[in-house]
């Protein structure tokens, strides 16, 4: 079964059609890569899908559940409910700067989930150890690397543990040296059979740990298929395009990394 | 007169100083802060009064609300006489208002510099929207708002001093009364040491909150 469903997914901003009619589907335990060119309307997608943006036309079901159904969301309650059911990673890792490591994973249990504090601290030493920070736990977020600050960030949204993990972009505002720490933290997750859907410019990830692929371009998904049909196609002229780019780019940062 | 003389007079005033300073802040600041999120509220119903309090307040003088308050209200039509107040009430009433109105801006500019990602992390984690204010917003507010309350702060200690406009006694009340009689002008002296001092301290107090905010 879908455990997310979308369809006909409809979305302006102002004047601007950023989703111009997006059908998805995501099964349970599937890892599902979006990719494709800035302004493709890949991170609203996902932004859509846990109701930081709302949709104008269309309908999003979450574990066979309406978030919204032709444009017409559920109520504020049931909304709630459904967005319990998925952890979300930022670009810029949204830590609160304010508590430290410990208290960012303890917030959310103890203050929505009402967790017992044993059974909460059990999990945060359970899912730091995980992210290999468990010896970060007193430090506030500043004194953390991005990778670290990342990698925090992922086991903060596992301490609820979410049926779906939506990842927009979690590499992208990292050095390139620091990528490599978060992106084997995904790769676990993907081995242990979570539900992921992660808008992402690193090929190679993609390549390597998505089960599907989809290309998004102009607020549509032009093209999905297995890693393998997506990075082998050569007839699709958008696609060979914009992998085209990202070839070169690679091989520029290759080169600016041995210069 | 010895300084010791002169600083047991003063000492008098400085009763209805800190008082005055306490009072203020310990109701303008929690005031201030309601009216921030009014004043940032969706709902233009709401808004408006607040941003046309803080424009009343903020753009005429102190001492013409504290005269207003005192010595004006008691002449309205039918409701003034419901409003004659003590004039030590008076004062604290009008100090309030008119810290509310600043404090008020200063912590709608604090609210501004959070940073859009930490409403949607706590809406992602499902925290309520009072959860959200109470843990995430206002800890990372009281940070940025520190230096500018600390300055307002140190301001208000100062305008304590208007007090002696509606004939209440404080400090700079007791020095002017005695440099006329005693034809010196050490008791200036002596008050400036006084503000100076309890400016002192209050700086102290805001380092301290500042090094115990510094995330």
């Amino acid at each position: 079964m879908n455990i997310i469903h979308a369809v006909g997914v409809k979305k302006k901003f102002g004047g601007l059609e950023v989703l111009k009619g997006v059908d998805l589907s995501v099964s349970q335990g599937e890892v599902v890569a979006i990719i494709g060119p800035s302004g493709s309307g890949k991170s609203t997608l996902l932004r859509c899908l846990i109701e930081l943006e709302r949709i104008d036309e269309g309908s999003i079901y979450v574990g066979g559940r309406p978030l919204v159904e032709n444009g017409v969301y559920v109520k504020e309650k049931e909304i709630k409910e459904i967005r319990r059911r998925m952890g979300m990673v930022f670009q810029h890792f949204n830590l609160f700067p304010h508590m430290t490591v410990w208290q960012n994973l303890l917030l959310a249990p103890l203050s929505v989930l009402k967790m017992d504090k044993k059974e909460a601290e059990d999990r945060a030493t359970e899912v730091l150890s995980q992210v290999g920070l468990l010896e970060k736990k007193n430090e506030l977020p500043k004194n953390l690397s991005g990778g670290q600050k990342q990698r925090v960030a992922i086991a903060r949204a596992l301490m609820m543990r979410p049926d779906i993990l939506l990842f927009d972009e979690p590499t992208s505002a990292l050095d390139p040296e620091l990528t490599g720490e978060v992106l084997s933290v995904m790769q676990d997750l993907a081995r242990n059979d979570a539900t992921m859907v992660i808008v992402t410019h690193e090929m190679e990830f993609a390549k390597n740990v998505a089960d599907r692929i989809i290309f998004m371009n102009e607020g549509v998904i032009a093209l999905e298929g297995t890693p393998k049909e997506i990075f082998e196609n050569t007839t699709h002229a958008r696609l060979a395009a914009f992998l085209a780019r990202w070839d070169a780019k690679e091989q520029e940062e290759g080169q600016a990394n041995i210069g | 007169m010895s300084i010791a003389n002169i600083s047991k007079i003063l000492l008098m005033g400085i009763g209805n100083t800190v008082t005055v300073f306490a009072v203020t802040l310990f109701f303008a600041i929690p005031l201030g802060l309601v009216l921030s999120f009014i004043s940032m509220s969706k709902i233009a119903l709401f808004r408006a009064p607040v941003r046309a309090f803080v424009f009343v307040m903020r753009g005429t003088p102190l001492m013409l609300q504290l005269f207003f308050v005192c010595f004006g209200l008691p002449f309205l039509p039918y409701v003034g006489r419901y409003l004659v107040m003590d004039r030590f009430y008076a004062a604290c009433l009008t100090f309030v208002l008119n810290y509310a109105a600043y404090f008020c801006e200063i912590f709608r500019g604090g609210l501004l510099s959070i940073d859009a990602g930490q409403y949607e992390a706590a809406k992602v984690l499902g925290l309520s929207k009072w959860q959200v204010r109470l843990k995430v917003v206002i800890p990372q507010m009281i940070k940025v708002v520190l230096p500018p309350v600390s300055n307002e702060s140190i301001t208000l200690v100062k305008d304590t001093a208007l007090i002696t406009t509606i004939g209440l006694t404080e400090t700079l009340h007791y020095a002017k009364s005695l440099v006329n009689s005693t034809a010196s002008v050490l008791p200036y002296g002596v008050a400036a040491v006084f503000y100076l001092l309890m400016t002192f301290v209050l700086t102290k107090l805001f380092e301290y909150l500042e090094r115990k905010y510094a995330f």
